[in-house]
């Protein structure tokens, strides 16, 4: 039995990487009347594969990230994360929200890491709103910490999440 | 059940924040490499490079797997597990060099989408090796149930073609350490880092066959004159892993 078992947890875990890339998130959102007026996520990845990520947008090599590499950075990378979601599922009320498209995206460089900023427009209702971030197939890991969040006007919530063969963070409101 | 699913999730989440805390300070401690501590901050970063290998590859992975399987086909001993665990470093820290080495130098730019490119190929290559294999110690069990002799050891070629399978997929892990080194022209360090790393991912994949081979050992015994249908259910392992790695380089990534 404890072989089966063995085997099992070899089958279902070779099915999933280890984190590679370690994205640090930043969220600031502004609540109203019990709704969100307004989502800004930042993220920052981790220094290793921000180098490698700054040779590809940083072509001239000034140290920072123009306009048109910015679109680069947008069209080749950034957008192409929908097909995971963004690595954030959205639940509102008890149901899982379709990620929105992500707008006024900004790629920076900030101390030899790549950051990631940009808003969502969609307005939630903040009764049991949750943010849960992770990567499914595990091959980067989000952190999120209660001392990233800025969030005005709403209580929240940051705690571990525990998805059984991946691991990340949920951020609560109410 | 519920405590041992428990427990691998505790597990998972631990060494997933060991390596958060570990990457950042491999990076840092890269960056603050000078003249006056080069000697002394270099063996730091390889012995750090170590630790986080060993931790990497603790967290789920092909490699662990088919080890695991192929000890469970194949009575062997502990030495073997090493041995083997071992081979996989080589190959896989020799495979992350040459292709982050080739790749930046070679192509220069698009090293992302290439290194993706050619991980997916790398993959492809693996999974065929890994089906082949399974089918290799499928005909063992079946050559071991005819002569009825059930202290049959695979060849070394079997064990090579294992280790070879496992470790010709370069680590994106590893391959990232080498690349964060050439970018700061530390390209020394980044093939020492690299191997240091792949010592520790290969001790952990060794323990993953030690475990393999005590279970065997146990269920050999019980199985008595049937050992055979534990080679059968190992090859059976090999071969899904291999099927299963093939049909996911063709889905999404």
């Amino acid at each position: 039995m404890i072989r089966y078992f063995f085997s099992l947890i070899f089958i279902i875990s070779s099915a999933f990487a280890h984190p590679h890339t370690f994205i640090e998130v930043f969220p600031t959102i502004k609540v109203k009347d019990n709704n969100t007026q307004s989502i800004h996520f930042k993220w920052m990845l981790d220094e290793m594969t921000s180098s490698v990520l700054i040779i590809e947008f940083d072509q001239d090599g000034d140290g920072k990230i123009t306009k048109k590499e910015n679109d680069y950075a947008y069209e080749n990378f950034f957008i192409t994360l929908k097909d995971y979601n963004f690595y954030t599922d959205i639940k509102s009320k008890g149901k899982t929200q379709v990620f929105p498209k992500p707008i006024n995206f900004k790629a920076t460089i900030e101390n030899n890491k790549v950051c990631y900023s940009f808003d969502i427009q969609t307005q939630y209702d903040t009764k049991d709103l949750q943010f849960d971030f992770g990567d499914t197939d595990f091959f980067v890991a989000m952190v999120l910490k209660k001392e990233f969040t800025k969030i005005d006007g709403a209580k929240t919530k940051v705690s571990e999440l525990d998805n059984d063969f991946y691991f990340g963070y949920r951020l609560e409101l109410n | 059940m519920d405590f041992l699913t428990s427990f691998y999730s505790s597990f998972l989440k631990q060494i997933v924040l060991w390596q958060y805390e570990l990457n950042s300070y491999i990076s840092t401690t890269i960056r603050s490499i000078n003249d006056e501590n080069n000697l002394s901050v270099s063996l730091l970063i390889i012995g750090i490079a170590f630790l986080y290998g060993l931790i990497h590859a603790a967290g789920p992975g092909h490699g662990k797997a088919l080890v695991a399987f192929y000890f469970t086909s194949n009575k062997s001993n502990y030495k073997k597990a090493f041995k083997m665990g071992y081979m996989i470093s080589v190959t896989h820290a020799l495979s992350a060099i040459i292709f982050t080495f080739g790749i930046y130098f070679v192509l220069k730019t698009m090293f992302r989408r290439n290194f993706h490119e050619l991980s997916s190929v790398a993959m492809q290559i693996s999974a065929v090796m890994i089906i082949l294999v399974g089918l290799y110690l499928f005909y063992e069990a079946y050559k071991s149930r005819r002569a009825k002799e059930l202290k049959i050891e695979k060849s070394s070629k079997s064990e090579l073609a294992v280790a070879f399978s496992a470790g010709i997929v370069p680590c994106p892990g590893v391959m990232t350490i080498v690349l964060f080194c050439i970018v700061l022209k530390q390209f020394v360090l980044g093939i020492l880092a690299a191997i240091a790393m792949s010592i520790g991912m290969g001790l952990t994949i060794s323990l993953a066959g030690i475990l393999s081979i005590a279970l065997n050992k146990k269920a050999g015994g019980f199985l008595d004159k049937k050992g055979y249908m534990l080679e059968m259910v190992g090859a059976s392992l090999v071969l899904i892993l291999g099927v299963f790695l093939l049909l996911a380089t063709f889905s999404k990534h």
